[in-house]
């Protein structure tokens, strides 16, 4: 018996590789070699979801090995075991807890829980200088910007959208459906916003000279805050390269 | 016969993303300021599709061989090398026809570009509009970048596109010259302000060009401005772009900024001068 993938339907998110019920005797090296063969074409990120498997550094790293030979990154894992949270920590893999099903298929409608998972996903990709016309960066977790998001640019991220700069393209929070999610911009003066599935055009006028701000769903609907000082310096999640910028502009409807 | 260079030549790339921007009008500019202030410069048409800069230099007549012949080794590059008259620190080398647009690889241009650098000081490649293959193959073969465009928006989303990829093409510095800057339109806020601009594209400032009919009559008469030494504001203009080129601490005047009548000037001056 060997591990079941749970492939990402939108490259959004990482595929889950789920490992079979705990025995004594299984190896989880085993499982996941076997489990490469069925899904020879997946590319990308993984999260390992270890269930009570006691797994230690040595089992992780090979793991890692055994992926990142058919061209698969370990990126996070989700374990009960509170010995294998702490040799993945060690790693520094993300350790995560794992989500109610329905969010395991990411791009999907339906009522999603209303909990913080943007953060919970702790990916931050940061992405240095300014994101120009055409260009659109695209973050599994979390995206922060050093610089400004020019007009004709686009930024998104299936958790939060943060940027250090001037916001005047478009950007794209929650991308595979978190309602939680925020975009957060120094100067904040957008030509379009779009969290989770929700649309909204950008103010007319430009924000308050100095004023961060912070667009986010309340009552179904986007709307402009004055940013929260702390946020979200209240659980800074844990750096992780990985940006995939897809050249392309993606053109307005 | 070379002269034993000393600095190799500077080879720059004059874009715009978008088309109709004053690219060419810039690079036949440049290249006689640049020429008259000593500099060996040779100018690269690379829009092969709708060659024109041997029009505006009024070097159309004189042209026997192009970059083409050059590169199919039918003649040397300095056959093909149209000096200029007035200018001999000048020369052109003038596009193909516009088929080669379909089989130039970015090898041939750097070829080129190559062969013309071992014996200029400058270089300036007049790229075609756009950033499709034309665009490519001359950033590829380009070491820095001078990016033009208008005060309007769609000119500046598109300068900025091309930014971007210059960057990913490691094509570095990457200046920006403002040109048909109408004063008038900017107080009234009918057209983007220079800051606007300089604010969106983040990019050090060679120079400002204002809107002057003086630069269409010099087109015709394929005399540019700067090659009379008239003192005209766009010629002047392309003149101070020259000296920044260089190097030269060259103070930027912003004409929209600038106060009219001879007090106001008296009091630039002063305020320049450093006594207030
Ligand atoms: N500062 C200026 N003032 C007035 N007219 C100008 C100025 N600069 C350029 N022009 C005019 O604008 C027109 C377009 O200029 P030019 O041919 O240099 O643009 P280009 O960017 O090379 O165009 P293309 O993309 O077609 O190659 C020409 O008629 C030129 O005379
Ligand atoms: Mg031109």
């Amino acid at each position: 018996m060997a591990a079941e993938w749970i492939p990402s339907v939108d490259r959004e998110r990482p595929h889950l590789l789920k490992l079979p019920p705990w025995s004594e005797a299984g190896d989880p090296g085993h499982e996941v070699s076997d489990a490469l063969l069925v899904a020879p074409s997946l590319r990308g990120a993984v999260t390992l979801l270890c269930g009570p498997w006691p797994l230690r550094p040595g089992d992780f790293r090979r793991v890692q090995e055994l992926l990142a030979a058919a061209s698969l990154s370990l990126w996070s894992v989700w374990c009960q075991e509170e010995g294998a949270k702490v040799a993945a920590a060690s790693l520094g893999l993300v350790v995560d807890k794992p989500p109610p099903h329905q969010d395991l298929i990411a791009g999907q409608g339906g009522q999603r829980q209303q909990r913080n998972t943007a953060l919970d996903a702790s990916a931050l990709s940061i992405h240095q200088g300014t994101v120009r016309s055409g260009d659109h960066p695209q973050a599994t977790g979390s995206l922060l910007v050093l610089g400004d998001v020019n007009p004709g640019a686009q930024v998104s991220a299936t958790g939060h959208v943060m940027v250090w700069g001037k916001l005047r393209g478009i950007a794209h929070a929650g991308r595979s459906g978190d309602r939680t999610a925020q975009i957060v911009a120094l100067h904040l003066h957008p030509l379009q916003l779009r969290i989770a599935d929700q649309v909204a055009r950008g103010p007319e006028e430009p924000p308050p000279h100095g004023l961060a701000e912070k667009a986010h769903l309340v009552n179904e609907s986007i709307q402009i805050d004055p940013a929260d000082p702390s946020w979200p310096l209240g659980c800074v999640p844990a750096p992780r390269p990985g940006l995939s910028s897809g050249g392309q502009g993606t053109k307005l409807a | 016969m070379t002269p034993v260079t000393s600095a190799p030549a500077r080879i720059i790339l004059i874009c715009s993303g978008k088309g109709g921007v004053g690219k060419t009008t810039l690079t036949a500019n440049l290249g006689i300021a640049l020429a008259k202030l000593g500099e060996r410069t040779t100018v690269l048409d690379a829009d092969f599709g709708l060659r024109n800069l041997d029009l505006l230099l009024g070097l159309e007549n004189r042209i026997v061989y192009t970059a083409q012949d050059v590169l199919s080794e039918t003649c040397r590059l300095e056959q093909a090398l149209v000096k200029h008259k007035q200018q001999p620190n000048l020369s052109l080398l003038p596009a193909g026809n516009p088929r080669m647009l379909e089989w130039l690889t970015p090898e041939d241009m750097q070829k080129i570009v190559k062969l013309i650098a071992a014996q200029a000081d400058y270089v300036l490649i007049d790229c075609p509009a756009g950033v499709e293959q034309g665009f490519k193959n001359a950033a590829m073969a380009s070491q820095e970048a001078i990016v033009i465009t208008t005060p309007e928006i769609s000119a500046v989303r598109d300068a900025d596109r091309v930014i971007g990829l210059l960057n990913t093409m490691n094509v570095a510095p990457v200046q920006l010259v403002l040109n048909r800057v109408r004063p008038k339109m900017v107080a009234n806020q009918d057209m983007l302000a220079v800051e606007s601009v300089t604010d969106i594209l983040a990019l050090p400032l060679l120079g400002l060009v204002v809107e002057d009919e003086q630069v269409i009559v010099a087109t015709n008469r394929g005399e540019p401005l700067t090659l009379n030494g008239s003192a005209t504001a766009a010629g002047k203009a392309y003149h101070n772009i020259a000296k920044r080129l260089r190097g030269e601490d060259v103070p930027l005047i912003d004409p929209s900024k600038e106060r009219k009548g001879l007090r106001a000037r008296l009091m630039n001056k002063l305020r320049q001068s450093g006594l207030f």
